[in-house]
């Protein structure tokens, strides 16, 4: 059997991000070099979960470890070093070093960068953050649990394809939700705005009752609700408003480089990347929903999608921070969003693994 | 109760609450005082609580302190071997410790430590992938609330109280009672840093799987109190009437002094702290045949001094009671491990044969009964006896039930009364039991000759075979009632009553492992016994055998490198048994006596191969 104890000259790959496509990276770093050191780094408090699953929480599924991926095993097993609760302050891309704000410096010879997205909140909105649950970690999602009521109502804005998913758990547990749709409603999927009354109409069938922000002059705060009254109140420009116990903006997820701000690699929204997915740095790599990849089609960099995206960008990424030459080709079905013969919405997007 | 006894009981059903907790930092972080308030908080609470804490030998600025606890609602026996939640007050030391934390366990940690961490050095990088990994701003918790540093252990304690969602009344009156004595402002700041820490654990959203169920009722009704090993034989020495110490400060032996010295004199009684511990065996011996009860506290270092003078004690049938927490030895060895390699000194020490009373607590309440049965013993059977502690014991904490009246007989003397006029007393005068009545200074008539030398009837130096012979057998045989001693456990069995796989014989603090390791065992199907023997001199050879007879095999686990007990049992008995000798540094593994009884059972049921 190979000796498979990590040489000191043994190259040191660095994940930051635990998601999809940092965990499938990870794996297959492995796979491609058995005696590399590979260190992940997560703000998460939790190891890699399927944050597809969350809303099992509304089923009755409230242990957190019911959704981890691996055995915690896996990591040992597989001599992954996974720190967690552990944030990058900044990287010096030249030294090629991390800087973690708990003043330690993690020396890496290729970094992935798998940070992933952040819910998104318009900014008009941002005032009210305190008042609205997120829905990106377990632990967000055990809190809109423990806010909704058994029947609650839930109000959810914008509507992308993680909120209509929620929102699809929502009604099959007896809950009512109103969806105030607007120009991120089926995030990622672009809808055609001929084809859009059909989608909204199919959402109905399901069950959401729906409001037209734009119908209502826009959404324009969101406040807490008078005694009596369902939690929060939903405020528009026309002058009507809306209760729920919960509300939920669901407007798309903006991707999480605060940290890489000054660092080297382009950034526009997202670190851009070459479809190798390699920044403009030799030495780091994006992957997941952090980077924008160049289409050489739109002529244009793009954000994609989907859990099979993602975990492909981790699959591309590690092969070829290990000395490879992949190109990310996005899967086209993973972008699809149609209806199928009864009239029900499918996107890829809900088909995850 | 008789003095060997039988326990049918096992453990019941899974303990409602049964957590530990380390905190783990360097000496001068409060790691000890938060473990100290931590424990005294839950006792309040009403949890048992078994707590040991383990400290460099060094004062302040180098090595590590960790304290442990483990909380129940059900009698514990010993430490767990894995933790539920680990406090780290300094990464360097803890991170060591990280892999004693159980899967879905908790590490709380500082997220914003002041100085560069090297590669590596952050407690992130070893947290495993079971564990959940909790950073907090520990010191800037502390500087908001209090404008210090220095609360970084309240704070740090008072997230994990948070987070676990325990009551904050015990941890206040805790805090309170600690630090009010010495200022009431410190007590205010650090009830500030509390109030602080807690409000942020609360917050926090808790992924572990540590659950605190209620405190059971059985510990909130009766007479509960919480005692170190040291404290209880203090108080089992204060109950049974001790007249006089004296005593050289040693580790770990030192804070029955201490105590002692707090609690004596507001009874009137005296205590002296003697230059060397040959002074203090000697004026201990020499209070004792003035007729006191008199005891003096060594460890190991110091009961090899005291040997000479434990000879005379012996020779002139001297009450004294020789308390000895054992340490790493030899010589100056380890002060701050624990170990018990001083039987062979205890049982066997001195020079010619100078048999003696050695008797071995299992517990802290047995420390408490073990002192004070001590001094009846002593009494009774006119020699030294000895009470044979050891570090883990002193210095752990339990949840005790005392009783409300000292358990102890105030006189045990065989005292000699003149009843005719010319009547000579002769103080070694042979008897059925070999015990002689005992006359003290200032007796009327009672006047005798005491020497080290060999003696005859009256105490006068014969070396004649006859005479040694003679006193010798007399000085062996009177022991021998000590084995039937009134109200005293000398052993007792635990477990499955008839034939069994395996059986373990203990000593000590090693017990509790024992039992914990007995009750896994018995869990896996394994046949399992647990006999604890308190009486080590002299020997309970019969029940010790009838136990023995039992057993297919017996395990012997103690805690020092030649199997001393092991040694001890099959000199006596010459049967044999198993030893599992550790000399780890820190109390036996539960883990290692299971894997010990899993391989002998499956020894025993082995076929013996085919001829």
């Amino acid at each position: 059997m190979p000796d498979t104890t990590p040489a000191a000259t043994a190259p040191h790959y660095v994940i930051i991000g635990v998601g999809v496509s940092g965990s499938q990276a990870a794996a297959e770093l492995r796979d491609h070099d058995r005696t590399a050191r590979i260190t992940i780094i997560t703000a998460s408090r939790l190891p890699f979960y399927q944050r597809y699953d969350l809303p099992r929480v509304f089923n009755g599924v409230h242990d957190w470890r019911t959704f981890m991926v691996h055995q915690p095993g896996y990591y040992s097993d597989n001599r992954i070093t996974l720190r967690r609760d552990t944030r990058v302050g900044g990287i010096d891309a030249k030294n090629r070093l991390l800087h973690l704000t708990h003043k330690e410096t993690v020396h890496y010879d290729k970094l992935l960068v798998a940070s992933g997205g952040r819910p998104y909140v318009p900014e008009h909105l941002v005032d009210y953050r305190r008042l609205m649950f997120g829905w990106g970690s377990f632990e967000d999602a055990m809190a809109v649990r423990q806010a909704l009521p058994d029947g609650g109502h839930a109000l959810l804005l914008g509507g992308d394809m993680i909120g209509l998913d929620l929102a699809r758990t929502l009604i099959a547990t007896g809950h009512r939700v109103t969806l105030v749709a607007g120009e991120h409603s089926f995030w990622p999927h672009q809808v055609p705005a001929t084809e859009r009354p059909k989608y909204l109409a199919a959402l109905q069938a399901l069950g959401l009752e729906l409001l037209e922000e734009g119908d209502l002059g826009g959404i324009v705060a969101v406040e807490q609700s008078v005694a009596g009254l369902p939690a929060r109140r939903v405020v528009f420009g026309d002058g009507s408003d809306l209760h729920g116990d919960v509300v939920m903006p669901f407007f798309g997820l903006a991707p999480q480089v605060e940290f890489m701000a000054g660092a080297g690699p382009d950034i526009e929204r997202g670190l851009l990347v070459q479809r190798s997915l390699r920044t403009t740095d030799e030495h780091i790599y994006a992957a997941g929903n952090v980077c924008q990849i160049w289409s050489e089609k739109d002529r244009r960099y793009k954000f994609y999608n989907g859990w099979k995206n993602v975990r492909l960008m981790g699959s591309v990424a590690a092969a070829n921070m290990t000395g490879g030459s992949d190109e990310f080709r996005s899967n086209p079905d993973a972008e699809a969003l149609r209806l199928d013969d009864q009239g029900r919405i499918q996107s890829p997007f809900w088909e995850y693994q | 109760m008789s003095p060997a006894t039988t326990d049918h009981g096992g453990k019941g059903a899974m303990t409602a609450t049964d957590i530990q907790i380390a905190i783990c930092g360097s000496a001068g972080d409060g790691t000890i005082a938060a473990g100290n308030i931590l424990r005294n908080a839950l006792a309040t609470a009403g949890y048992r609580v078994i707590s040991f804490d383990v400290y460099p030998p060094e004062i302040r600025g180098f090595g590590k302190c960790i304290s442990r606890l483990r909380i129940t609602t059900e009698q514990a026996y010993s430490l767990k071997e894995k933790s539920d939640c680990l406090i780290s007050l300094d990464d360097s030391h803890t991170i060591p410790h990280v892999g004693e934390v159980r899967d879905f366990g908790a590490v709380i940690f500082e997220a914003k430590p002041v100085a560069q961490v090297p590669e590596g050095g952050h407690i992130t990088a070893h947290v495993r992938p079971g564990q959940i990994p909790y950073g907090f701003s520990i010191r800037e918790i502390s500087e908001q609330a209090t404008s210090s540093n220095r609360s970084r252990n309240v704070v740090a304690l008072a997230i994990m109280a948070g987070l676990f969602g325990l009551d904050k009344g015990p941890f206040r009156q805790t805090i309170d009672s600690t630090f009010g004595k010495k200022n009431k402002k410190v007590a205010e700041v650090n009830l500030d840093a509390f109030e602080t820490g807690y409000a942020v654990g609360a917050a926090t959203f808790k992924l572990d799987s540590v659950k605190f169920g209620p405190p059971g009722k059985s510990v909130r009704q009766g007479k509960v109190t919480i005692l170190s090993g040291n404290a209880a034989t203090v108080r089992g020495l204060l109950d049974a009437g001790i007249d006089c110490y004296f005593g050289y400060p040693i580790t770990p032996a030192t804070s029955i002094m201490e105590r002692l010295a707090v609690e004596m004199p507001k009874r009137g009684k005296r205590l002296l702290q003697t230059e060397d511990e040959i002074s203090a065996i000697a004026a201990t011996v020499g209070a004792g045949y003035a007729g006191a009860r008199a005891a003096t506290a060594t460890s190991g270092p110091g009961l090899a001094l005291m040997m000479e003078m434990l000879g005379l004690g012996t020779i002139a049938e001297v009450p004294a009671v020789v308390l000895v927490s054992q340490r790493g030895g030899p010589s100056t060895g380890m002060p701050t491990k624990t170990e018990q390699s001083d039987l062979n000194a205890a049982v066997y020490g001195s020079h010619g044969d100078s048999p003696r009373i050695v008797i071995a607590p299992t517990n802290v309440e047995g420390c408490y009964r073990c002192a004070g049965k001590a001094f009846e013993m002593a009494e009774a059977y006119q020699t030294p006896v000895i009470v044979l502690l050891d570090l883990y014991l002193s210095n752990r904490y339990e949840t005790v039930v005392l009783a409300n009246e000292a358990p102890f007989n105030p006189d045990c003397n065989k005292r000699w009364r003149r009843t005719e006029r010319d009547e000579v007393y002769r103080r070694f005068a042979a008897s059925d039991d070999q015990i002689s009545a005992r006359a003290i200074p200032g007796d009327e008539g009672g006047m005798h000759v005491v020497t080290g030398l060999e003696h005859n009837e009256l105490g006068r130096p014969n070396d004649t075979p006859e005479i040694h012979t003679a006193m010798s057998v007399k000085r062996h045989d009177k022991l021998k009632a000590a084995l039937r001693h009134p109200d005293f456990t000398i052993c007792k069995r635990f477990g499955d009553d008839g034939p069994i796989d395996v059986g373990l014989l203990g000593w000590g603090s090693t017990f509790g492992e024992c039992l914990e390791a007995m009750f896994m065992a018995r869990a896996e199907g394994i046949r399992c016994a647990a006999m604890k023997v308190v009486m080590l001199s002299p020997f309970p050879a019969d029940p010790v055998a009838e136990f023995m007879d039992d057993c297919k095999a017996v395990l012997v686990p103690e805690l020092n490198f030649q199997g001393q007990f092991a040694r001890l049992v099959q000199a006596e008995l010459a049967r044999p048994v198993v030893p599992l000798a550790k000399v780890s540094c820190g109390p036996m593994r539960v883990e290692d006596i299971v894997e010990e009884i899993r391989r002998l059972a499956a020894q025993v049921h082995q076929p013996l191969a085919a001829e």
